[in-house]
């Protein structure tokens, strides 16, 4: 055999050795017939990253089941739901619930009302231009974060803001708008806005312009066509929207701190406050626990009725 | 929309929404730059000195430095663990896949107040809660479905007669992996890396609850600080966020372009 100068001069280069280094290692640490675990060796990462989670809801309810014992100041050693009687005897804590399902449920029907116009106008919009422009709008608040919108809102509407001073060119004296129910609800609107708009835009391409164009030339006017043909087929998307939006309003805690001013606490600072102010660890994590199951139920509800589709990972189809 | 009556109607409503979206963030950037020193509307003049007194500013600057060293982090965990995980839950056969769905989707659904005060259990029994870098891994863990919907909607667009041949080239599982099936799923990748970056970045509540003084982040800082008086340099730190909120909402729109927001499933 004579060998051609070509074959001489060739060298295995050095990044082949080490990619068959690594395939010799991968063949003796995963062999291949373990490959239809290999999924689950991928995802291992994963679950163990929300594990995390799932030990940290164990915490919470091994913390729940103490008491604070008041002469030390440190959770008492035996298991009781304690906690969780006082939390069922105390009026303060219905007072704060009632005042986060309300706070909740306006949030919805508010936020609902505007986002149901803002998809439609987006989606069926012919112009891209207005489209990109009503997109922008929408995502910049999602990343520019809660607290920042908050502060921005507390400029606005302080007593020397952009909106008293619209007022007084009309001759309104300045209202206090802030740090009361509807600022904190207003808040949660402006918090709520962006997701419920996401959530029901896919619902909306969904309906074929041509049903409204047909109920349109059978004489239905606009609002008839909205009653009957659009409402009811986005109607999915819209109950999705809802209930996220109100899983997230009454579990939220910026908006109730910052725009209510103290005066105004949901669930959530009332969690905090146990566990900064009070120092009672154990009725604290009573009542997160109560909101996790209160959110968890929600959550299911959603699940039950749309499957996982609605915010589902994985491409099935 | 054919009738006048409707657009005028929607219209409206949809001004209304983009002034309240919208009106909070101009404001901020308009009172970071008055040369006066309380809030007013209109601001009084044009300045730049509350940019130099928050540059001046050793906690903020420091409350800043923590909440990039927290989002490298939180990029450091999920990038992987997510890439991962979006690979797996696409391009591979999984029993039980809707339990595992909803057991990933648990980042979501779990409040996150109760994450927050979980996760603060856990790291004070762990002895962890002192430093920085649980945040980061916190972070991670509460924004993870986020990349792995990004990551499994790119996965699920490859095709996977592209890994095969790349096998029947001679190519072994890693080469495979690293050249094919990697290189593939590369822009959901860089999506999601964004979106947890930016979301480590302006996150609050967990923050908040897994902070002290000497490791609060600039989210925590600025929440701090309203609550004591509201003066323009903060509406100039917040400036921060909104120029930060604006090139993730271009990059985004060059990735993967808004629009893809807008399909039906």
């Amino acid at each position: 055999m004579t060998r051609t100068p070509d074959q001489d001069s060739f060298r295995y280069p050095l990044v082949w050795r080490l990619l068959d280094g690594l395939n010799t290692a991968a063949d003796v640490l995963w062999p291949r017939k373990m490959a239809r675990f290999t999924g689950w060796l991928l995802l291992a990462p994963a679950l163990l990253l929300v594990g995390i989670l799932v030990i940290s809801l164990v915490q919470i309810a091994e913390s729940s089941l103490h008491v604070l014992d008041r002469s030390t100041f440190m959770p008492g050693e035996d298991y009781t739901l304690a906690n969780y009687a006082t939390i069922a005897d105390s009026a303060t804590y219905a007072r704060v619930l009632w005042r986060s399902l309300l706070g909740a449920a306006l949030t919805v029907v508010f936020t609902l009302l505007l986002a149901l116009p803002y998809s439609y106008v987006m989606v069926r919009t012919t112009s891209a231009l207005t489209r990109k422009a009503l997109l922008i709008v929408l995502f910049l608040p999602f990343f520019i974060g809660q607290v920042v919108r908050a502060y921005g809102i507390l400029i606005v509407m302080g007593r020397s803001g952009a909106v008293n001073d619209i007022l007084g060119l009309v001759g309104i004296e300045p209202l206090r708008l802030l740090f009361n129910f509807p600022a904190v609800v207003f808040g949660l609107v402006q918090y709520m806005l962006p997701f419920a708009v996401l959530m029901l835009a896919p619902a909306l391409t969904a309906i074929p312009r041509e049903i409204e164009a047909a109920a349109n030339s059978l004489g239905a006017n606009w609002i008839r066509t909205f009653r009957h043909i659009v409402i009811p087929m986005a109607k999915p998307g819209l109950v999705g929207a809802g209930l996220v939006v109100g899983t997230l309003s009454l579990t939220d805690f910026a908006m109730p701190a910052m725009l209510g001013g103290g005066s105004q606490d949901f669930i959530a600072n009332a969690i905090y406050d146990q566990f900064f102010r009070t120092a009672d660890q154990g009725l604290g994590s009573a009542l997160a626990l109560i909101l996790v199951a209160l959110g968890s139920v929600i959550v299911g509800v959603i699940i039950a009725f749309f499957g996982a589709g609605t915010l589902g990972m994985g491409g099935k189809k | 929309m054919t009738s006048r009556s409707q657009r005028i109607v929607f219209w409206s409503l949809v001004w209304f929404s983009i002034i309240v979206l919208s009106l909070p963030t101009v404001i901020v950037l308009g009172a970071s730059v008055t040369a006066g020193n309380i809030i007013t509307f209109p601001p009084q003049g044009f300045s730049l000195k509350w940019y130099e007194q928050i540059a001046m500013a050793r906690d903020l600057r420091q409350a800043f430095g923590r909440s990039i060293h927290v989002s490298l982090i939180c990029l450091a965990v999920s990038v992987p663990v997510g890439t991962l995980a979006g690979i797996a839950l696409t391009r591979f056969r999984l029993r039980f896949s809707s339990l595992i769905q909803v057991y990933l989707l648990l980042p979501f659904t779990i409040p996150l107040i109760g994450s927050g005060i979980g996760m603060m259990l856990l790291f004070g029994s762990w002895g962890i809660l002192g430093s920085v870098w649980p945040l980061g891994v916190a972070l991670a863990v509460i924004n993870l479905p986020f990349i792995i919907w990004s990551v499994s909607s790119s996965a699920a667009a490859l095709d996977g007669d592209l890994e095969l041949a790349a096998a029947s080239c001679g190519a072994g599982r890693i080469e495979a992996f690293l050249h094919v099936t990697l290189p593939g799923v590369m822009p959901g990748v860089i999506t999601g890396g964004l979106l947890m970056f930016v979301l480590a970045m302006s996150e609050f509540l967990v923050s908040l609850l897994l902070t002290d003084a000497r490791t609060v982040t600039l989210p925590v800082q600025i929440y701090n600080n309203i609550r004591s008086i509201i003066t323009p340099d903060l509406a100039a730190v917040s400036s921060v966020f909104v120029v930060l909120a604006l090139l993730a909402v271009w990059l985004l729109d060059r990735l993967v372009g808004l629009e893809i927001f807008l399909k039906s499933k």
